[in-house]
């Protein structure tokens, strides 16, 4: 079951590495540019985000989260307004170090209950990069009146080669994530690969519940 | 008068045949495709602009403006501030752009 996952996880990489020659995800790419990202994580988390930056260290947009409990088949299905700030950036001879924060406003669809609800979203971000190495961590709180979910996520990433602005990137990651609020019992792995150029960038791997796990991200 | 006229044309014909100058400048925090990526969509936002590379293993960006234009030092350090870098060391020379591609290139 799992070696299936892990293949069809390769060959989805693959296949749209062909049609997306693929950097770091992060809520803000560049000043007066445009962010859209797409991501998949398992059947707990599916979220799309569209941010545009009128400032390197400043973006707005907004997203949709669905979030679904793996314990009891609860949904929340969260659409939000957000900004993104940068409010320290290290940059070193040849490393770059990021701290990120957000808050947004939206609205909150609940599994079994009619109608929407308020809802708030915070979170900060911390990354450290060089060409060779990735480290990060995040956290990221959707919450209401009614519930409170708090995705907690790490990774470590290592590249093979040092890769140029018009060559291909690789990483290979390793990915801890907690999700709060009884959406997941314990602390679930990841096995990453990521791919980028230019502006295209896709990460793709399995949970260590043989969960596909994906990510896609541009920029223009 | 007709000295002062032949050096006012003299200095505009060579003003209209002047080389195009190649800025090399050194940058701190370039390490992926997306720094590159904000650093080349805002030099070449300048009317002046004819090319740009960036090259990430040698904190490298380059400019190449048009035949007898000019970017000011100054307005380039506030482009590389504005895009979120730091901008350590500015020269000008006399290697065309394209020179300076297949540099890098044969580097690799």
């Amino acid at each position: 079951m799992l070696r299936r996952q892990v293949l069809w996880a390769a060959g989805a990489v693959v296949l749209l590495s062909a049609y997306f020659p693929c950097s770091q995800a992060k809520p803000i790419a560049f000043a007066n540019g445009t962010s859209v990202m797409l991501e998949y994580g398992g059947n707990m988390m599916r979220e799309a985000q569209v941010f545009y930056a009128p400032r390197f260290d400043l973006s707005l947009g907004g997203g949709l989260v669905r979030l679904a409990s793996d314990l009891d088949g609860r949904q929340r299905e969260i659409t939000y307004a957000r900004v993104n700030y940068l409010p320290k950036r290290w940059n070193l001879e040849a490393a770059q170090a990021n701290v990120f924060v957000w808050g947004g406003l939206g609205s909150a669809e609940i599994s079994g209950r009619a109608g929407s609800i308020f809802a708030q979203n915070v979170g900060v971000q911390f990354d450290y990069e060089t060409r060779r190495l990735y480290v990060s961590a995040k956290t990221d709180l959707q919450r209401s009146d009614q519930f409170s979910h708090r995705i907690d996520t790490v990774q470590f990433g290592v590249a093979p080669y040092a890769h140029d602005y018009d060559t291909l990137a690789t990483w290979l990651l390793i990915q801890g994530r907690r999700y709060g609020g009884n959406l997941y019992d314990g602390t679930e792995g990841a096995l990453l690969l990521r791919l980028f150029k230019g502006n295209k960038w896709l990460e793709a791997g399995v949970t260590n519940d043989g969960k596909l796990q994906a990510m896609f991200m541009f920029n223009f | 008068m007709f000295r002062t006229l032949s050096l006012t044309c003299l200095s505009l014909f060579a003003a209209g045949f002047a080389q195009a100058a190649t800025i090399e400048m050194k940058v701190n925090g370039l390490v992926c495709g997306f720094c590159a990526q904000g650093i080349e969509k805002t030099l070449r936002k300048y009317p002046a602009t004819a090319d740009v590379v960036v090259s990430l293993e040698n904190r490298l960006v380059v400019v190449a403006t048009k035949d007898g234009q000019d970017i000011a030092d100054g307005e380039l350090m506030k482009a590389l501030k504005n895009a979120g870098y730091d901008l350590k060391a500015i020269v000008r020379t006399e290697r065309s752009i394209s020179a300076i591609r297949t540099d890098l290139a044969k580097k690799r």
